[in-house]
């Protein structure tokens, strides 16, 4: 496990309820640097309202959530959007702006924190992350022409097109279907290699999982149960866990990136 | 401009459909109870509050031109012939269309958005009978309610300004109220009202019924009936208005 | 959710975007864009509504005076009506229920989108960025907005007066003339602008608090319109008694 004052996440039981519902029950995490670390568990547990509180758009009715140092809660907004700027998101439904173009849409963050580059500079940079996440040649497709794998992409594209420390990832597989989530699979495993960079992931798909992620954590009734290396966990004995993992016990080959690329849709 | 016959043309076959099922049984009683009741309720404060001030400011500026000629003792029977013939059916009207008329555009929308009509009608039953025409008839009795409450908003709001204010002796205002008006009056105001109300309707009910595009398709469909409705109600009020008070 | 309470939340509204917003330039190049929609968009309704309601002027006008022998004072009566109180309001209204609305629910709709969070997290502050450009852009084009509606207006009564009633122009015109003071026009603008940043705020406020989902953006837009006119005629009301009164 990672030194814990090196680690660019760190929750230290946080505590969230809306209502009567308690979803953060004492929760504490520290996500370490340069690792992929996925968050799972059943749908509803809080896994999103966990990665709010990380930039900030959630505050903990108890607990401490700092990132880079900054506790998000309390630092002034100025603060907090200092430690925005170090981190790139990738939203449940790409969270695009449909009166932009694809290009446009991945330029935003550049244009509006980075104006010392040139149009020409942004430009061969967004060409260069469309590439990477094997868009090449999309800049000037109009954002609502995009099909649901094309978003996500699009969407990573703007996360990373800062060169951000940390990307977070709110379900990166939802509403794909099994093809296409097997390529933004790895399109993930492979931008882990080459960027090597932190990576959280919320995610309910097990088995992707599995394939990408370095560190799991699984958020049960607002618990962390488990917290581990991906072998830690996924041999682990709680009850719960092997009752969210029981039916991947037999965990497939490990996935071959080049293998599994496909055209991309 | 065959595109805009074209959408009229579909709007009246529409509305067509609405009438129909208005005046033919069955009905669905309790919906437009409901909807008249949930209208008439949430549009008291709106419709008070931009009628009352309305009388303020006709008070002061009638009071204004009156002073010129010494005629202050007209002035109440000015605000009473302004706010009963024009003023709140049409101020009643504005607000009624701007708050049923988009809830209606926004209920139907969403239900439309989400399947609901097409469910209503796979069910055999008649998704315009059941979910419309009562929304409609609920706006015709509406209308005309919140009309006399917007009368006597600004006849208070008139009497606030001269009596209260400008300290004009409170018997002589209220015995001049009458001086020029006449029971034709409210009744004009009120067939007014009842004509403005199933505009709005069919106008918010068609724009709801057939809204496409998710979530911005609610939006627009809302957008578009207040400022159609109230164009059109503006419109038939001038020619009501020729036509009842010429 | 108590008036207070929504009013107050409103004045935080607005004052958490001056603070941010006042001392930096808007978004390049959408102040235009928005501007041009505003303008353009509004013009032809509030060109009919304004037709409409000189139509109506003149006609109530008349039947008021007819009794008291004063038909010639309706050239008096329609500016004095119209260019001071009715045509700035009519204007107001009719922004509100076109371009108010459609900044509710353009916001509403990113919110239900996550767009918002996410120009959060990109580190751009969603109220200079929404609000800017839409503020500016609706003060630069309501006072001409205004003024079209008090030209139309009057038109519209002069011609219901001359060719429907049959009276006098030149006297009509007279009359309308000698009524209207510069001070009154002026009014008009400034109540213009009061209602722009009315509309705006109260628009742009309904959208950011919206609930999720397609019903959240109906409720947006509905709100927008019904409270951007409740206030609108609340001020007019301010104005008129702080300046004829």
């Amino acid at each position: 496990m990672a030194e814990p004052t090196d680690a660019p996440v760190r929750l230290v039981d946080v505590h969230k309820r809306f209502g009567t519902l308690t979803v953060l029950d004492g929760v504490s995490l520290d996500i370490p640097r340069g690792q992929t670390t996925a968050i799972i568990g059943p749908s509803g547990t809080g896994k999103s309202v966990l990665l709010k509180h990380i930039v900030g758009l959630i505050k903990p009715d108890a607990g401490e959530v700092s990132v880079f140092g900054t506790n998000m809660a309390t630092a002034p907004e100025r603060e907090v959007y200092a430690v925005r700027k170090r981190l790139g998101m990738l939203f449940q439904d790409g969270a695009l702006f449909d009166s932009f173009s694809t290009g446009e849409n991945i330029e935003f963050p550049l244009k509006q924190h980075h104006a010392e580059m040139s149009a020409e500079q942004r430009r061969a940079r967004v060409e260069e992350v469309l590439a990477m996440v094997e868009l090449p040649g999309l800049y000037d497709r109009p954002t609502p022409a995009l099909s649901g794998g094309q978003r996500k992409r699009v969407g990573l594209a703007r996360a990373i097109v800062t060169g951000p420390e940390l990307v977070l990832f709110d379900e990166p597989n939802s509403g794909l279907d099994p093809m296409t989530s097997d390529a933004i699979d790895a399109l993930i495993g492979h931008l882990k290699e080459t960027l090597g960079i932190t990576f959280v992931v919320i995610t309910h798909d097990i088995v992707g999982t599995i394939n990408v992620a370095d560190h799991i954590a699984m958020l049960y009734g607002g618990k962390l149960v488990a917290w581990g290396t991906c072998a830690e966990v996924t041999h682990s004995e709680h009850p719960i866990v092997r009752r969210f993992l029981g039916r991947n016990l037999i965990l497939p080959a490990p996935h071959d990136p080049a293998s599994a690329r496909l055209p991309s849709i | 401009m065959t595109d805009l016959l074209a959408r009229i043309g579909h709007f009246g076959a529409f509305a067509g459909r609405v009438a129909v099922r208005m005046v033919t049984p069955p009905w669905n009683h309790e919906d437009f109870f409901r909807h008249a009741w949930t209208v008439s309720v949430r549009c008291l404060l709106p419709v008070i509050a931009v009628t009352f001030p309305f009388g303020l400011v006709i008070g002061l500026q009638g009071l204004a031109i009156f002073d010129l000629f010494g005629a202050q003792r007209l002035l109440p029977s000015l605000i009473s012939v302004a706010v009963l013939r024009e003023l709140s059916p049409v101020l009643a009207s504005v607000l009624v269309a701007a708050q049923a008329g988009s809830s209606y555009a926004a209920e139907l929308g969403s239900m439309r958005i989400k399947e609901e009509l097409d469910a209503t009608e796979i069910m055999a039953v008649d998704s315009v009978r059941w979910h419309v025409a009562p929304r409609v008839a609920a706006l015709m009795l509406a209308c005309p309610i919140l009309n006399t409450v917007g009368d006597l908003a600004g006849l208070a709001g008139g009497y606030t300004m001269a009596v209260v204010v400008k300290g004009e002796p409170s018997g002589v205002f209220l015995a001049n109220l009458w001086v020029f008006t006449h029971p034709s009056d409210v009744v004009g105001g009120l067939i007014k009202t009842t004509i403005f109300g199933a505009i709005i309707g069919m106008i918010a009910c068609y724009h709801g019924f057939y809204a496409t595009g998710g979530a911005a398709g609610v939006g627009r469909a809302v957008n578009d009936t207040v400022v159609r409705a109230a164009l059109t109600f503006f419109a038939v009020n001038y020619f009501l208005t020729s036509a009842l008070f010429g | 959710m108590s008036a207070l309470a929504w009013v107050g939340g409103l004045a935080y509204f607005a004052w958490d975007w001056f603070k941010v917003a006042v001392t930096r330039r808007p978004p390049a190049g959408q102040t235009l864009v928005e501007a041009y929609r505003i303008g353009v968009q509004s013009l032809p309704v509030l060109l009919t509504i304004s037709v409409f309601v000189g139509t109506n002027l003149a006609l109530q006008g008349y039947n008021a005076f007819v009794p008291l022998g004063g038909q010639r004072l309706v050239g008096m009566f329609v500016a004095m009506a119209g260019v001071r109180e009715l045509a700035p309001l009519i204007a107001a209204a009719m922004i509100a229920a076109k371009a108010g609305t459609e900044m509710a629910s353009q916001i509403a709709v990113m919110r239900t989108r996550e767009q918002i969070d996410a120009l959060e997290v990109m580190a751009v502050n969603p109220y200079w960025y929404l609000v800017t450009p839409r503020l500016y852009a609706i003060l630069a084009v309501m006072p001409a907005l205004s003024l079209i509606a008090v030209f139309v207006t009057v038109c519209a009564s002069y011609c219901v007066a001359v060719y429907q009633l049959g009276l006098n122009g030149p006297t009509f015109l007279e009359y309308a003339r000698t009524s209207t003071h510069l001070r009154d026009i002026l009014t008009g603008e400034l109540k213009a602008l009061v209602f722009a940043v009315i509309i705006c705020f109260v628009s742009c406020y309904c959208g950011f608090r919206s609930e999720k989902g397609p019903e959240g953006v109906g409720k947006a837009t509905n709100q927008a319109v019904v409270l951007s006119c409740i206030l609108c005629v609340s001020f007019n009301y301010l104005v008129s008694q702080v300046l004829y009164g």
